[in-house]
């Protein structure tokens, strides 16, 4: 009964780690996608959302596979970064997607963390691919990058079999309330101390980073935010004497 | 006689009215860090990096190395009145020295840690002025082959050391160095994975880095579990801090091994202040007639490790100034503080800079002294500190840090980087992967990356370079030695054994 258990409760967890590994197989290119919508907006340049949409579809789906034949026949033409993008990140991973299927992970910290971080290593091999490599004996730019890539595709791989060979601890619990506050209040420091100043920035990120935690007293955290705005707004311009803007743009101007 | 001459200018150096205010700010800072839990020391000298910017080199140099050795002594009053290390080096000292604590005997505890971490910081001190220059002109014969051997020793000692599995310690070391990659190339000046982003041309900090991983990922994680870590303070007033004769009878030969253990783990690559504390702990334990006693107050078990990490945090800057080379992450920020004040570390520094290196040695000596009134006569100010509660403490911190990114290059994109890192920190302690030798990595990949093209374009692309000449070869088979007894099963159990110390 409770092996029967068991083994349903790893059937259930393996799909879902599955269906993670195909998502992160095509993150790099909804990360584009998502991107590239700004750009309708005409926030940043590059290419707007319909290229981006059908020049990765068609990579996946067609280029990729013919390229590969190519390849195979002997045909040296240049490959477009979005084919390599999917010959060298995408395809990897949905191979071992579709592996995770069949395996028993008896340590799913271990599968899951070395996969993701061969995934990295893939794309830092995809992103050093458009640089020379060797020329003659001496190294190109992307010798190195190609060559620390490679071993660590070959490390992770290890990591990842070691999660399949011997028993270890499970996925740990991730929380989400303080990685999102922190993280929040960290972006609006990041996208606020320039237009906004130092004093504003800093208060405001205090309060978003307090709710990170469900026992902030609100009163109690305002008081010594404040307090830590003055410090800082003190310190750092005038006793280190680093410049940086202290109140809002529109209120200075 | 050319030591004595050495130091004395040192000394002449750091007895100026503002390296002596430096001096006393980082053991001040260094206590206060070690005391609060939750805030590492890594992520405090990458968080005060910046403020250095408008420091002399001297003094922003001294005032660095005296928050590490500071945080040494601050992590040994958490660990024996709370039962929370303070630090990661004083982990084991929680054990007897919280044990003492609850027999009324904090005070002897607190002052034994500090005798021994005061009498290691004056050994380690003079170590540094002794092998100093003999190793420089050790350091002088090395050519590209050497140097890329010597890293490889390096960052195969920083795996050794590193708690956990082998092969996660390799793969993040070489994470490390993919991430070090990033940015223009120094040879050809291709710009090397940074997909356009002109911020991402310059090659990614490793203070935003550092910062992230250790300081955000930390603040993530500690949220976790609850805001309110508990924290069992010994609650009665500290009375007596003299220790008895027998106290001192007991804990003086463990003081002594101490140091030497961490005066040797220090100047080894990769090691440091965390290990050390560790060996020589297990050390004591091994060496005790009665190895029961171990966790129920024995007086060496707080004298040994206290030593031994105060001992390796001022080793650890052997290789630093002598080699150029940083043995552990901190020191990795060291480098990173030097090239702010345009100081290449390395074997010219000794040379070209006797005022900052004997300055920086004298201080570490004054700065004992200082560390030791910091801490034994004013223990309850630091008792106070620890009633601040979590909830504010880390609001505070993410802030001080997102000001500290900020101002160092003024690019809110550095900012917004270190909380991309914060993530990636926080997924590596989920998936049990150690961020320090990431870090390390980082730091030596430019290094290594270089002295790896020059040999092979001396030696016209030829890879026996590295085992034709000999002191690479050597260097190049103790790094295989060492990995190979790391992998064996028999070292393998007992290198679990030294860590699993901590979780008792």
């Amino acid at each position: 009964m409770a092996e029967t258990m068991g083994h349903s409760a790893t059937a259930t967890r393996n799909t879902s780690v599955v269906i993670g590994f195909c998502l992160l197989a095509i993150a790099p290119q909804i990360f584009e996608f998502i991107w590239s919508i700004g750009t309708i907006f005409g926030w940043g340049a590059g290419r707007g959302p319909a290229t981006v949409l059908i020049s990765h579809v068609t990579a996946l789906v067609a280029g990729a596979p013919a390229a590969l034949i190519g390849a195979a026949g002997g045909d040296t033409k240049k490959m477009s970064s979005d084919v390599l993008l999917a010959l060298i990140y995408s395809y990897p991973i949905f191979a071992v997607a579709i592996l995770t299927l069949f395996m028993t992970i008896r340590s799913a910290q271990d599968y899951v963390g070395g996969i993701i971080l061969m995934a990295l290593a893939l794309f830092a091999l995809w992103a050093s691919s458009d640089l020379q490599g060797m020329r003659g004996f001496s190294f190109g730019a992307g010798t190195a990058p190609r060559m620390f890539g490679g071993l660590l595709v070959a490390l992770s791989a290890g990591i990842a079999l070691t999660g399949l060979m011997t028993d270890g601890p499970g996925m740990s619990h991730y929380s989400w309330r303080g990685p999102l506050f922190v993280m929040v209040a960290i972006l609006f420091f990041a996208l606020a101390i320039r237009p906004l100043g130092l004093v504003v920035s800093a208060f405001v990120s205090f309060m978003i980073a307090a709710t990170g935690s469900h026992e902030t007293r609100w009163v109690e955290a305002a008081i010594v935010g404040a307090c830590l705005t003055v410090g800082c707004a003190i310190l750092f311009p005038y006793v280190l004497g680093l410049p940086m803007p202290m109140f809002p743009r529109f209120l200075v101007q | 006689m050319e030591l004595f001459a050495n130091l004395a200018h040192g000394f002449a150096v750091a007895f100026s009215p503002i390296n002596l205010l430096m001096c006393l700010i980082g053991a001040l800072v260094g206590t206060l860090v070690g005391v609060l839990p939750g805030i590492g020391t890594i992520a405090t000298v990458a968080m005060l990096l910046p403020i250095t910017f408008g420091l002399p080199p001297v003094g922003a140099l001294i005032m660095l190395a005296g928050i590490y050795y500071g945080a040494q002594y601050g992590g040994s009053t958490t660990s024996i009145l709370v039962n929370i290390p303070g630090e990661a080096t004083s982990v084991v000292t929680a054990i007897d020295g919280h044990a003492m604590a609850k027999q009324g005997r904090a005070g002897p505890a607190l002052a034994i840690a500090a005798i021994g971490s005061f009498f290691a910081g004056c050994v380690a001190t003079v170590l540094i002025a002794v092998l100093g220059a003999p190793l420089t002109k050790l350091a002088l014969a090395f050519g590209p082959a050497e140097y890329f051997s010597l890293m490889v020793l390096g960052l195969i000692f920083a795996v050794v050391l590193a708690k956990g599995s082998v092969l996660k310690a390799i793969a993040m070391i070489v994470f490390g160095l993919l991430l070090s990659m990033v940015g223009s190339d120094i040879e050809t000046g291709a710009s090397r994975m940074a997909f356009n982003i002109p911020e991402l041309a310059d090659g990614l900090g490793f203070a935003t880095v550092a910062m992230g991983v250790f300081g955000f990922a930390e603040i993530i994680r500690n949220l976790d579990a609850g805001a309110e870590m508990n924290r069992d303070l010994v609650q009665q007033k500290i009375t007596g801090l003299m220790p008895t004769r027998k106290d001192l009878k007991d804990s003086t030969p463990a003081i002594l091994r101490g140091t030497v253990l961490g005066s040797i783990l220090g100047i080894l690559p990769g090691g440091g202040a965390v290990i050390a504390s560790f060996a020589a702990y297990t050390l004591e334990k091994k060496l005790a007639k009665d190895p029961k006693r171990f966790g129920r107050g024995a007086i060496e078990g707080v004298a040994a490790p206290e030593s031994a990490n105060n001992a390796a945090a001022q080793t650890s800057f052997i290789p630093l100034l002598t080699l150029g080379i940083p043995p552990n992450a901190v020191m990795a920020l060291m480098v990173g503080a030097m090239t702010i004040h345009g100081i290449v570390p390395g074997p010219q520094v000794m040379q070209k800079q006797p005022d900052l290196v004997w300055g920086m040695i004298a201080s570490m000596w004054i700065g004992n002294l200082m560390l030791i009134i910091i801490n034994l006569p004013l223990v309850g100010i630091w008792v106070r500190l620890l009633r601040v509660p979590y909830r504010l403490m880390f609001p505070s911190i993410v802030i001080f840090c997102a000001i500290g990114i900020y101002s160092v290059n003024n690019a809110p994109v550095d900012v917004i980087l270190a909380g991309v890192f914060g993530l990636v920190g926080y997924w590596l302690i989920k998936h049990d992967f150690e961020p320090a030798p990431l870090l390390l990595g980082m730091v030596l990949g430019p290094l290594m990356e270089e002295n790896l093209r020059r040999a092979l374009l001396i030696s016209r692309g030829d890879w026996s370079v590295f085992l034709t000449r000999p002191l690479s070869a050597v260097l190049l088979a103790i790094s295989f030695g060492l990995l190979l007894l790391t992998v064996l099963p028999a070292l393998r159990a007992k290198r679990d054994e030294v860590f699993t110390e901590s979780e008792n």
